[in-house]
């Protein structure tokens, strides 16, 4: 099994790589291209839609900063995939450098429980869920400076901050009253 | 004869003499268009009157009713019967039922028929076939001179074959513009006079085996169907097991009139076809396995624009299996189950399925075989895992 290792490669100056999970395969691609506008930092961006990663790209792939998965809520396959992905990972990844990414909040389709089950996971892994919109662009680009805010601190160019101060600070936590029996 | 006698007589007796009855004019109904609704139309009552008789006249308001106001200019000036100045006076801009009137009107006038009329659907079915519901017929075992069956051929043999079989009934064959043979037939009770309103509509590609079919009763389908294969020189005619409502659509699947994919062991490089990730510092990490689903998805359904299919049914009479439930897999009868797939466009939509990964590729047979052998109805039972008929 091959997992993805964070400290297993030199960085490169100046530069942060991160790492879109998704298994549509559709919100990734405009949010590649709102993330590499980013002037002062070198943003390298790569698209998968699961893991393990092949093989083949092990040597031309830099070191992965931030790897965020994207959760469609309204389709329950783009949640276990994404679940399925996770034992890809080494578990120094989980301290900070993974974030949850849910589109499709707003959606009339959406199932109540599916929304619990990616909070309960982002909740157990002590990481952070970030709600997202991909219809206008304006939205691809709120969405993006957001996720270049954390992906900085990951790639440890905030200086006097690290990922695992950051996540304690953002990551997911599970309001008190789903925690409580429900009334019927 | 005092009075008081003949009061009592008018108290004790019914008077039969005084009945209601429904007094309108019979002859207004076929006078001038008039703008208010007489009794008669507005009790849906049809009655002998005029020069145009009741199904001409019953056809043209179902006709009008159905042609959608943008078109019924065009298909008027398509049918040729009303002059120019005829077709000048209607005002499309008011109700239908008001320009019913006056259509009705200017076909007395000029002494149109139903066979006229007939005619005017002909022309608006023709351009829009995809409306009704379509079946698809397959033609095999040809002899010798199938292929040679040219039009003037074929309208001679089918005329002479439906005369054979069928007394009471009145056909119309027309040659479309892009090389369909369309045929109209009305059908009349032994008897009795043809009804126009339930017309069949066949629609044939010479030198193709395919013949489609919409409005059939069951009663005349055998005879339909033995004229069919006598006049273009087969031996057997099959159902094709495929039916849809556009017309088009059925039409390009069979004929295989889209865009193919072939198998190839070296595929084209990626980059002619992810253009949308073309910066330098994105990349795919999965490029290789997106294209060769890309390219199993593109060999099950072909590129491009798909036909419109718009339902697949399967229908089930396997053996239930499910480990965990072991009561229904104790049944000896096959557990019969129909699974319909419906869409707007049902390839395009298989067809994404298998690329995006939600389904496995290689495409699984029972779906590819939907474009394969150009069927959308299936029965599948345990002998034989594919599908048959």
């Amino acid at each position: 099994m091959s997992l993805l290792a964070p400290f297993n490669k030199l960085p490169t100056l100046n530069t942060a790589s991160i790492l879109l999970v998704e298994s549509e395969e559709k919100f990734q691609q405009s949010l590649a291209v709102a993330l590499v506008e980013e002037m002062t930092v070198t943003v390298n961006v790569r698209l998968a839609r699961t893991l393990p990663l092949p093989l083949e790209n092990d040597e031309s792939r830099p070191r992965i900063d931030l790897v965020v998965f994207i959760i469609n809520l309204t389709s329950d396959l783009s949640f276990r995939s994404a679940k399925a992905s996770l034992k890809y990972l080494d578990p120094g990844y989980f301290l900070g450098k993974v974030c949850f990414m849910a589109t499709n909040a707003r959606h009339a389709s959406v199932h109540t429980g599916l929304l619990d089950a990616v909070r309960q996971l982002a909740v157990s892994l002590h990481c952070p869920l970030l709600f997202a919109e991909d219809q206008t662009p304006e939205d691809v680009k709120s969405s993006a400076r957001r996720l270049l805010t954390i992906l900085k601190v990951a790639s440890g160019l905030v200086p006097n901050t690290s990922a695992l101060f950051l996540s304690n600070l953002t990551r997911c936590t599970m309001p008190l009253d789903i925690d409580q029996p429900s009334f019927d | 004869m005092g009075s008081v006698l003949l009061s009592s007589d008018w108290l004790i007796r019914p008077r039969p003499e005084r009945r209601f009855v429904l007094k309108f004019s019979v002859a207004s109904a076929s006078a001038k268009p008039n703008k208010s609704r007489s009794l008669v139309d507005v009790l849906g009552l049809n009655l002998p009157s005029g020069n145009m008789d009741d199904p001409a006249k019953f056809l043209l308001r179902r006709l009008v009713r159905r042609i959608p106001a943008q078109m019924l200019k065009a298909t008027l000036e398509k049918w040729g019967r009303l002059n120019a100045e005829q077709r000048e006076s209607l005002n499309f801009s008011q109700s239908k039922w008001a320009l019913t009137q006056e259509l009705e009107a200017l076909c007395e006038e000029s002494r149109l028929t139903v066979k006229h009329i007939a005619e005017l659907e002909m022309i608006y079915i023709t351009e829009n076939p995809n409306q009704m519901m379509w079946h698809a017929f397959q033609l095999l075992d040809p002899e010798d001179g199938a292929l040679a069956v040219e039009l003037m051929q074929f309208k001679e043999l089918f005329k002479c074959h439906l005369r054979e079989l069928v007394r009471n009934v009145s056909v119309k064959i027309k040659k479309h513009t892009d090389e369909a043979v369309w045929i109209r037939m009305s059908w009349g009770e032994g008897f009795s006079r043809l009804s126009h309103l339930n017309a069949t509509y066949v629609v044939h590609y010479l030198q193709t085996p395919y013949v489609f079919v919409s409005g059939l009763s069951p009663k005349n389908k055998p005879l339909l169907l033995q004229v069919l294969t006598l006049s273009t020189k087969h031996e057997r005619i099959k159902d094709a097991n495929l039916s849809g409502r556009k017309l088009t659509a059925i039409r390009d699947l069979l004929l295989r009139q889209y865009e193919h994919v072939f198998p190839t062991k070296y595929p084209s490089p990626l980059t002619e076809r992810n253009q949308s990730v073309s910066n330098l510092h994105t990349e795919k990490e999965q490029a290789e396995a997106s294209a060769k689903r890309h390219q199993m998805a593109g060999q099950a359904f072909g590129n491009g624009v798909l036909p419109a299919l718009q339902s697949a049914v399967y229908k089930l009479e396997t053996k239930f299996k499910d480990p965990t439930n072991q009561t229904m897999t104790e049944q000896d009868e096959p557990f019969r189950c129909v699974v319909k797939f419906s869409s707007t466009n049902l390839l395009e939509s298989l067809r994404h399925c298998a690329s995006s990964g939600i389904a496995s590729t290689p495409v699984a047979p029972l779906l590819s075989s939907i474009p394969l052998k150009g069927r959308n109805y299936f029965v599948i039972t345990d002998k034989s895992p594919s599908a048959n008929s």
